[in-house]
């Protein structure tokens, strides 16, 4: 099946270095410390964050640092297919531990010892790039949860389609067939802290598709800060500063 | 707790959102004298909801309904099954009602919400006894094709009032739904078109083409109210319905006829006048949902 036509337009009429189109709200959910949507495309997710609050369980309380926990879970009518379970199955789990492990990095724990930060990410329409956009929209709900960070955290993906690096698949191209590389950044220390990729890849190639994806990452880091700008001023305005 | 004296002066030295949290029957009862709410609302007053099209493009019909910061988005997926041998002519719905961990700081992924099973039961049997749906109309094949029709509404935020803004969006998304196409394969088996399908099949083998909407023959739409001693307070938000213990939800359909009444026990005993005040206000209410229902419905029609 042909991904990129001979013009070079992709499925979707995006250019291979082109991104889908980004936007994202803070504040969504009233009721969370700090919540956020994040739309790529067709990908639609928001994230929930509540702490630092009390440790649900106390034998997992650490006398030193926060406890960061994580659920990933996906809209029954999500993906084209009605789906039955819609987390606890393997990819939800592993999905979950590795937003976890990325955020966690970024979150100065050793600041709310004795404390649990919950970070919920639903996902309510999936189109491929879940993954990123779940971490992009956790950022966001960090941030208006006031949580302490080194650096927020961007995400994208990219792959290698009809000889062609693609950046930011979408699912079509996703299940294609051929590699897809996700990775995570912080953007300011320039530090990649997620790298994920399936399938096979020539090393040189895989070097250029994942300069690819980190591009991808700061592109999305300029928006996201465009947005905490944008919210910051928002906050300033209905303070009267 | 120490003397009322007591707590008493400790409220009047303490700021607002102290006194919230310290003494949070004591605040809301000092509002409910003053004729007012703490969200500032007047005594009987719902508030305002909103509905719009859910914009989930996977599903056949969805729909976003907003009371106050509660949300929940609703959406429907239909696929084709035999229908049961018993009711050969009838087709099937099932709802469920989710509340994800994001919806609220009560619920954890080892602890789900005590409510969410409850008020998924709620919206099943009050959508099925309303008779919004006939099952017939559901039938493509008797004895061979059905449709099977999925509504799950997610609990985007929860601040109260989560059985009528579920309603509220179930009823939308049912007004929204468009049936997918279907027709009928070389062995005699029907199948869902894709929207992105083959042009060139498009008009031949289709089945149902004149047929894309369900006939609605009436609308329920829903009022939960607290009791608190002698006040009814229509539209409690979540923080209310911690200090209610007694919650009474009419249920009325377009046509004006009682649907369904739940009042699920609790200390505060319910005469007729107040059961009588509740429908009223119910009423008052339907017409307000109805109008932005069919605003909303009209709007869509249009793009």
């Amino acid at each position: 099946m042909e991904y990129v036509s001979p013009e070079g337009l992709r499925i979707d009429g995006r250019r291979p270095l082109e991104m889908r189109k980004l936007h994202a709200e803070m504040g969504v959910v009233a009721k969370a410390d700090g919540s956020a949507s994040f739309v790529m495309g067709n990908t639609k997710v928001i994230a929930a964050v509540y702490g630092p609050r009390e440790v649900q369980n106390r034998s997992q309380q650490m006398s030193d640092q926060a406890l960061v926990r994580c659920e990933y879970s996906m809209a029954n009518f999500s993906t084209g297919d009605r789906m039955r379970k819609q987390k606890g199955d393997r990819r939800s789990t592993e999905i979950s531990l590795v937003i976890r492990q990325t955020l966690e990095a970024c979150i100065l724990t050793h600041l709310m010892p004795r404390s649990q930060i919950d970070i919920y990410v639903q996902v309510l329409q999936a189109d491929g790039g879940t993954r990123s956009a779940c971490i992009n929209a956790a950022t966001l709900a960090l941030a208006d949860a006031a949580i302490p960070m080194r650096d927020i955290v961007t995400s994208c993906s990219a792959g290698y389609l009809n000889s062609t690096p693609l950046l930011d698949l979408n699912y079509v191209e996703d299940s294609a067939g051929g590699p897809d590389v996700t990775v995570g950044i912080l953007p300011k220390m320039d530090k990649v802290t997620l790298l994920q990729m399936d399938s096979k890849l020539p090393i040189d190639i895989f070097e250029n598709v994942m300069q690819l994806a980190i591009e991808g990452c700061k592109a999305v880091a300029t928006y996201i800060q465009e947005i905490l700008l944008e919210n910051t001023k928002q906050l300033e305005y209905h303070r009267g500063v | 707790m120490g003397l009322p004296n007591e707590s008493g002066d400790l409220l009047s030295k303490m700021d607002s959102d102290a006194s919230r949290r310290l003494f949070p029957l004591r605040f809301y009862e000092s509002h409910l004298s003053n004729s007012t709410r703490p969200d500032g609302r007047p005594l009987k007053s719902a508030r305002e909801a909103f509905v719009g099209p859910g914009d989930v493009a996977s599903a056949d019909g969805s729909a976003m309904t907003k009371i106050g910061s509660t949300t929940m988005l609703a959406a429907i997926k239909m696929e084709i099954m035999t229908p049961s041998a018993d009711k050969p002519d009838e087709g099937s719905i099932a709802v469920e009602f989710y509340m994800p961990p994001i919806c609220s700081p009560l619920v954890r992924p080892g602890r789900p919400a005590e409510i969410a099973p409850v008020i998924s039961k709620q919206l099943y049997d009050t959508i099925m006894s309303s008779g919004m749906i006939d099952l017939k109309e559901l039938s493509l094949t008797s004895g061979k094709a059905a449709w099977m029709v999925y509504l799950d509404i997610y609990c985007l935020d929860a601040d109260g009032a989560l059985f009528d803004a579920a309603l509220y969006s179930a009823a939308a998304a049912f007004s929204f739904l468009q049936i997918p196409v279907v027709s009928l394969s070389e062995e005699g088996r029907l199948t869902i078109i894709p929207e992105e399908g083959n042009g060139d099949k498009s008009d031949k083998d289709v089945v149902n083409k004149g047929k894309r909407k369900l006939t609605i023959s009436s609308l329920p739409f829903s009022l939960t109210c607290g009791l608190h001693k002698n006040y009814i307070l229509p539209d409690p938000t979540s923080e209310e319905e911690t200090l209610m213990e007694t919650f009474v939800t009419v249920v009325l359909n377009s046509s004006g006829h009682l649907v369904s009444l739940y009042k699920p026990g609790g200390p505060v005993l319910a005469q007729t006048s107040t059961i009588q005040d509740c429908i009223a206000l119910t009423r008052q209410r339907m017409t307000d949902l109805q109008k932005s229902l069919d605003e909303a419905i009209t709007e869509m029609k249009m793009d």
